[in-house]
Parts: C-alpha cells; structure tokens; sequence
C-alpha cells in the first residue's frame, strides 16, 4: 500500500514536472536569446545587454502607452466598476440581473468582434479613433466585468448586510457606510481585481491590434512588430522586458490571493485562560462603576417604547408578522422568545428601523412618530448576532465609530471609549484587531460599541447563541447586571428559555408570527395560556380523562381536582390537563394518584428524570430527588398536586 | 431602509451600465445590423457556412478548440489534484511556474512556440542530433495545438486547483472506510465531485481558443482559423459584411458552449448537492 502509493506520487510528479518543461523552457530559451551575441550560434558567441538597447529605442513608446493605457483602465474599472458591483450586491432586481449577465459576455466575445464592432460604430469618429482613447475603451469593456466580479464575490463571502446594518444602527448615512464600512471591507476584492485589469490591459493583443493605429503602438503589438522583424534576439529581449513587467503583477496576485493567517492568534487566545476566562469573571458593572455612570444611567433609562398595529408581510407574500401592538415602559428589559422563524427576528428589525412595519403599523419611541425614520437617525444601540464587528477598524475604534459618526469631538471621543473600556473590562484589547479576539471578548466589544452612544433603547437579537454553554451562562449574567444598572430600556431576541426567564422583566412569546403570550416570567410558566407556551417554556404533561364526581380518572388512576378549579365544570365529559414535572412526585405503594411503569430512567446529578407510561397517551415525565436507582419495567406510584394542574388551549 | 436608497444606488450603478451599452451592446448590434447590409443581404450567413473556404476554417476551428479542450482538462487535473493533494518541496515555484503564462499575450506564446519547435527551436536541434532529421512543428497544424495547449494549460490548472481545494476530504475518507481502492475513490467521489468544475473551465477553454488570434496571427501557419480569416476579411479583402457575419458566428458559438456549460454545470451542482 505504502509503496504503490508512493509510486504514484512519482508518477504524478514526473507528469507535473514534464508540462511544467512545457511551459518553461521556451522561457528559458527567450531568456537566453535576449542575452546572447547570435542566438544561431548559441552562448558561446557572449553574452550581451545591447538587445535591450535596440529595444528601448525602437519600442519605448509602446511601453509607455501600454503603462498609460493600464493605469488609465485601472481608474476607470474603478469608478465604474466597484460602485457599479455595490448596487448589484445591495439590489438584486431585473436589470442588475440583466447586467450580471451581460458582464459574462465579453468574456465570450472574442476580442475581435468587440474590437471589429468598436471599428465599425465608432471608426467614423477620426479624432477618437486615431488617439490611444479608443484603445482604452476596448480595454475597458474587456477588463470591467474581471473588476465586477472580484468585487462582488469579496462583497457577498464578508456578510456586508451585516455590517452595514451595524453602522448603520451607529448613526452611518449610505455614504459614510459607503467609504467606511464597504469600501475597507471590499479592499481585497478591489486590489485582486485592480492587478488582473492592470495585467489584462498590459497584455491585451487580440483587440488592441485591431483598434491600434501606428501612432498608437501598445507594448504587444510592438512584440508582435518585434517578432515579424525576424530578429529572433531583438524579439527574446522585448520579451524579457515584458517578463520583467508582469513578475511583480503575478507575484503581487498570489500574495493578495493569500489567506491570512490571523485566525491562529484568536485560537490560542481562546485557550489561555488568564485572557479570556479571568477577564469573562470579572463581573462587568458591579465592581467598579465611576460616579460620573450613575447621571449617564439616568440620562439612558428615559425611553418608553410602544408598538401600534405593528404586521410584516414580505414581497413575496410570507407573513412575517401578524399584527401585534405592544407597551414598553421605560428601563424596562422586555425579551421576545420563540423557536426560529417565529417572527422575533423581525419584530426586532421593526423596532430597530432595518425594516417598516406594513402600512398601518406605527413605532413610537416615547411620544414621538418614530416609523419613518431609517435606522441610523433613530438613536438605538444594536447587538447583533454575528456581533458585525467591523474587521477593518480595532476594538477601540469600532467602540468609538458611532461617535465619530455623529461628530462628537475626539476629546470627548477618547474619553468615552475609555470609560466603556474600563466598564466592560477590556482595556487591554483596544489596539487589538477583530479577529484577534475570542467570542467572548467580542461580545463585549460588541456591547460597548452599542452603549457607548447612549442609545433610547438596546437592542440585542440572539446575542448569546454564537457562544459556547458556559460563556453563555456568565456573560448572561454580565448582561443582567448591565442592563440593571444603566436602566436602558432593552428588548432582547432569543430562542433559550432560561435566558428569557433570567433577563426579561416581560417575556413575550411568539409562534409562528403570531404572539401566545405577553407576561412576567412567573406568569408565562405558572399560567401559560397555551400549549405551546407551556411546552416552549419548560417540559409539560398532558393527562386525558373523564370528569367525574370532581376526580378526573383516567386509566391509570384518578385526581381529586380542587373545589375551585374551573375544569370541574361538567360531569362524564372527556378533558384533557397539564402539569409539569415538579409538581408531581414517587409516592408510598397504595397512596399515590396513578401507577405507571418505567420506562426509562436519566440519572442527572441532583435529580433523576424518569419517563414513566400506563396513565395516558403520552409518556409522562416527572423529577425526583434522592439516592434511587430505577430500572425499565418497575412500578412507580406518582402523586400529582392538584391545584398546579392546568387547563391549557391547544 | 431598501426604498431610500434606491436612487442612491442607482447613481452608483448607471455609469458602468451606460459606458456598457455604448461602447458594448450598440457596437455589437451594430456589428449585426452591418452584417446583412452587404450584397447579399441576411444571406451572408448562409455563405458563411457555406462557401468552402469559410466552412473548413470553421470545422478546423471547432476540431482543434474541442480538442486542444480534452488534452488541456486532462492533462490540468492531473497535475491540478496532485498540486492540491501533495506537500513537498518547492511546491510553490512549481505552481508559479506553472501558472506564469497565464498573463502572456497570445503574440508572446506564439513566440514561445517558436523556440520550441520552430525552426531554429530546441525540438528540432534535439531530433536533428538524434535522428539527423529536424522536426519543425511550429507551422502547422501541430504547433497550433501545442501553442493552444500552452495558453490553456495554466489558466485551467488554476481552476481546478481551486475547485479540488474546495473539496470535502471527508468524502474521500469516507469512501476509503468503506473499503474503495485508491482508483474506485478517484472515479467514485474525486472525479464526479470534480465534473462541474471541469465543465466550466473546458468551456471557458473552449471559448478562449475560438476566439484566439494573437497565436495564430505570430505563428502564421498555412491553416486559417477563424479569427485569422475575419482578420484577413476586413483588412485584406475589405469584406466588412462578411467579417461581421463570421464575427456574429464566433460570437454565437462561443456563447452558446458557455451558456451550455453553466447550464449543466449548475444542473451538475445541483445533482452532486
């Protein structure tokens, strides 16, 4: 196995190497004809540098112009060609459809039918088509659609809606995200696409030969004069000189095509604990809060927020949202929770400004008509899932982007970053770069960046899911007491439970576009209104069975219901009812409300989760406490308390 | 947010596409419009592929693109996956040297196939030293070939280097733990995973050596190919219908083998998704 493999490996390597000599020797060649005294005689007739100097007299002129023509090109697909490729990412319609698909085609075109076309439509023009113009323009439509598509692909493979939606949500208008957020962020794709349309139009024959005039020699066609000249020496140097030229090109491509290799720094951060976990412990707020944080808190807290008739139907008809009014008072910390696809997502993105409510639908931040004011004039700081940190700016500089945004001067800038630094304990990282940092710690850039232009209200959408379970569980906490103590009025998107349990002052609770239920913690577990609250939020059982003298008997067994319960209503009528696992527990043989069978049993530490079945339809699951072991198929005695039983809507 | 913007961005987009239409799409519809105004009107197109002239260097045309597509796909993933696949020294001058004609003109790579095997090339010194018989290749049809080979060969192992990068190596060992040889993993998974890939870059192949001039034009050899014979109709003979006609007919063919390619390409995608 190892030999044949290795064997291969030769064969495939002497194959590699043998078009490789393809390739390269007549390279080689050149370069030695270019050198010599008489290529027919061969190196040993010396070695010279006066084919250079032939060259340069006879053909400097077509170096020029060539150089000329490529810069010239190079501005112009830059003009036209990355703006042109940021409305193509940002409106995907019928006509930018249309011109994606028209970009292809000079690309398959043969360069002579452009150069023939250009000829026939524009030849007339003698001015035009006698200056060195009427070459760049062939070049120009050659080389744009390679400047397009390299920026497009950069575009689409950074996820710059999000970033954009980021600055935005700092207070950036299109422009300012235009030049600070797109244009940085595109960079590799526009420098990659600058060297090929630079090399492109330095190398293009098949059209310049056709538009060229014998004013206007490019440096092809002058190899092309060069060749015909029948001094294989004087060709070999031109040659060499054009190799000369494209070197720095390919070697320039290759090292932008490169990926970086910063990823490996954030690893290594991410396991040392003495900079993430210590840092991560140090509880954000509670220790040390300067005085000057208690007035800022006072001035944060003010906003109510109030939702009127909000619906949300997308173009192509999907229903977002169902209408949906809602009252946050101000400094009040309101968690929207739901399973994905609810709807939750959107209601933020309502709130926030990314999207407008169908018509109708009002937003109000206070008493003021906030529904038709875009995102970056709204004042709200947004905490977004993926963090949409901006990799082309450090920490400090992402903490402070939506004050420089708003003109607040650099003083005044430095000292707020400082303060959010200190608060958020990462003073250490304010020169780092983004993708230095661990998850953790970009969370809490994240947050920073959002607080430090002290928004009317914070808004975060999933910002715990990207983290690992026991980050989760302590920046939860940070979050907690960063909300209590600034008083913000906050809404917080997330799919978890327990964090909407352990953040939110309300929970509402969606499903499928639709809110179940609007209450406090306590309320929504206690006394959820449906069935789906009651299984979204914890685990739930469900017994069915006839109502008779006040018992619900089912097979199993039988519950006395209490005198006050409103299922007692009605005599022989089949109900069903819930009750979740805390409220029942194993009982002494002959005194519990049912008996059952186990069917399995999971051993969690401080408890033990048995799924028990005989009693209903379902399998039922309740906790118990202690030292017992269970085994599959034993009998248990299960009693239920009464009053937690609920009556629940399907 | 979307609707505030559309004005603004498309400020940012018109320019592009007018500098587009005026010096691409009108150029080009009136290259076609030009075309029936000869003598013989709509015609042409008939006489295009008619007249035996004309129909040969097509046929030729299209014989050597397909074939020089074939020997470029597979000589490139072989070498593409071994490059991919492989760690050893002095991988990377290997691949740079490899992919360094890919920025040559075609006029440079017909002087490229001079030296090789034109009449003072190194083949011929070699075959006249070893069999006193000077091989010169470079006129015909062959040097052609190998001329088209060498602008071709670069452009696809790049690729197919970066299609084979992309490739999940789970599928491979995958295949391995079920017990296939190294051969049954290169048909079963390497290949078909590889297969949109190899039709896109052939049909880019295929389209660039229709439309290659540079080559051909430094070769100079006894056998037109279609780019030579529009050259040759419009600054010879003065055929400016004619030109356009066979222009309008290159253009086609090219477009429609990309058109098919990215067709079944996607289709390909799809199926291997």
């Amino acid at each position: 196995m190892k030999q044949s493999s290795s064997a291969l490996f030769y064969a495939q390597l002497t194959f590699t190497l043998l078009v490789c000599a393809f390739l390269i020797v007549p390279v080689v060649q050149s370069v030695v004809a270019g050198l010599t005294e008489n290529f027919m005689v061969g190196v040993k007739s010396g070695l010279t540098l006066r084919w250079f100097v032939k060259v340069w007299d006879l053909y400097r002129d077509t170096i020029f112009l060539s150089i000329l023509i490529g810069l010239t090109c190079l501005a112009a697909t830059l003009v036209l060609g990355v703006p042109a490729a940021y409305a193509m990412v940002k409106k995907q319609n019928r006509w930018t459809r249309l011109f994606e698909e028209l970009l292809v085609t000079p690309l398959a075109v043969p360069g002579l039918a452009i150069a023939l076309a250009l000829i026939i439509n524009y030849g007339s023009f003698t001015g035009f088509r006698r200056s060195w113009t009427f070459i760049l323009v062939g070049h120009v439509i050659f080389t744009l659609p390679f400047m397009v598509r390299s920026v497009i692909a950069i575009m689409n493979s950074v996820n710059l809606r999000e970033f954009e939606e980021g600055a935005a949500s700092l207070g950036a208008g299109f422009w300012q995200r235009f030049f600070q957020i797109v244009i940085p962020n595109a960079m590799p794709g526009i420098l990659a696409g600058s060297l090929m349309v630079f090399t492109l139009s330095i190398g293009e024959f098949n059209l310049t030969w056709m538009l060229h005039t014998p004013q206007t020699k490019t440096l092809p066609v002058g190899l092309a004069d060069s060749y015909a000249s029948m001094r294989l020496e004087i060709g070999s140097a031109y040659t060499i000189i054009f190799f000369l030229m494209i070197i720095p090109l390919l070697i320039a491509m290759q090292w932008v095509a490169k990926p970086r290799k910063r990823k490996f720094v954030m690893e290594k951060l991410d396991h040392s604990p003495t900079a993430t976990e210590n840092s991560v412990l140090k509880p954000i707020v509670a220790t040390s809060v300067p005085p000057s944080r208690k007035d800022e808190a006072r001035t944060m807290s003010g906003t109510s927020l109030r939702l009127v008739n909000c619906a949300k139907t997308f173009v192509d008809g999907t229903h977002a949202l169902e209408t949906f009014s809602l009252e946050v008072q101000a400094g009040e910390t309101v968690v929207i929770l739901g399973p994905s696809g609810c709807g939750k997502t959107t209601l933020l993105r309502i709130i926030a400004g990314l999207e407008s409510p169908d018509s109708g639908g009002k937003v109000f931040f206070d008493d003021e008509d906030v529904t038709e004011i875009p995102i970056e004039k709204r004042n709200v700081g947004m905490v977004f899932q993926s963090y949409a940190l901006f990799p082309n700016m450090t920490v400090a500089e992402n903490i402070a982007y939506g004050l420089k945004v708003r003109g607040v001067e650099a003083a005044k800038r430095t000292r707020r970053v400082s303060e959010m630094l200190e608060m958020m304990k990462i003073g250490e990282l304010q020169n780092r770069r983004i993708d230095q940092l661990s998850g953790g710690q970009k969370q809490r850039v994240a947050l920073a960046r959002a607080i430090a232009v002290r928004p009317k209200v914070l808004l975060l959408d999933e910002p715990l899911t990207a983290l690992d379970a026991k980050l989760r569980d302590l920046l939860r906490v940070e979050i907690d007491s960063l909300l209590r103590s600034l008083g913000i009025t906050a809404i917080y998107v997330t799919h978890d439970q327990a964090e909407a349990m352990a953040l939110g002052d309300r929970i509402v609770v969606m499903n499928i576009a639709r809110v179940a239920q609007v209450g406090a913690p306590r309320e929504v577990y206690f006394e959820p209104k449906t069935r789906f609250v009651a299984e979204f939020i914890g685990t739930v059982n469900r017994i069915r069975g006839c109502l008779q003298q006040g018992r619900l008997v089912f097979p199993g067994g039988s519950v006395p219901l209490p005198e006050s319960s409103a299922a007692r209503a009605g005599e022989n009528v089949d109900i069903e009812l819930f009750f979740r696992p805390e409220h029942a527990v194993l009982a002494e043989p002959g005194k519990g409300h049912l008996r059952a069978t186990v069917v399995a049993s999971f051993f969690m530490g401080d408890r033990t989760r048995l799924i028990i079945e005989g009693s209903s339809d379902d399998y039922l699951t309740i906790e118990t406490k202690g030292i017992q072991s269970f085994q599959k198929g034993q009998q248990v005695e299960v009693s239920i308390d009464p009053t937690a039983l609920l009556k629940l809507e399907s | 947010m979307q609707k505030r913007y559309n004005w603004l961005l498309l400020a940012l987009f018109l320019p592009a596409f007018s500098v587009f239409i005026a010096f691409f799409l009108l150029p080009l519809a009136r290259l076609a419009v030009e075309s029936a105004l000869g003598p013989s009107g709509v015609k042409i197109y008939l006489a295009a592929i008619t007249t035996p002239r004309y129909r040969e260097t097509l046929i030729y045309t299209i014989l050597l693109s397909v074939g020089v597509t074939f020997v470029t796909l597979i000589i490139s993933s072989v070498a593409g996956v071994f490059l991919t696949r492989n760690e050893f020294r002095g991988k990377s001058l290997l691949v740079s040297m490899l992919t360094f004609p890919l920025a040559f003109p075609g006029v440079v790579v017909g002087f490229m196939i001079i030296l090789l095997v034109g009449r003072q090339g190194l083949i011929g010194d070699i075959t006249k030293w070893v069999s006193g018989e000077k091989l010169v290749l470079a006129y015909s049809m062959a040097g052609l070939f190998l001329g088209y080979l060498y602008f071709s060969i670069p452009r696809t192992i790049t690729t197919i280097m970066a299609s084979a990068e992309k490739l999940d190596r789970n599928l491979e060992e995958a295949a391995r733990s079920l017990g296939a040889s190294p051969w049954r993993v290169v048909k079963d998974v390497l290949i078909p995973a590889l297969v949109p890939g190899l039709i896109s870059s052939g049909a880019i192949c295929f389209a660039t050596s229709m439309g290659a001039f540079g080559t051909a034009f430094t070769l100079a050899t006894d056998i037109d190919v279609l780019p030579i014979l529009i050259y040759t109709e419009f600054t010879l003979v003065a055929n400016i219908a004619m030109a356009a006609a066979l222009s309008i007919v290159l253009g086609l063919i090219t477009w429609i083998a990309l058109s098919v390619a990215r067709a079944a390409a996607g289709n390909a995608v799809a199926a291997a998704g």
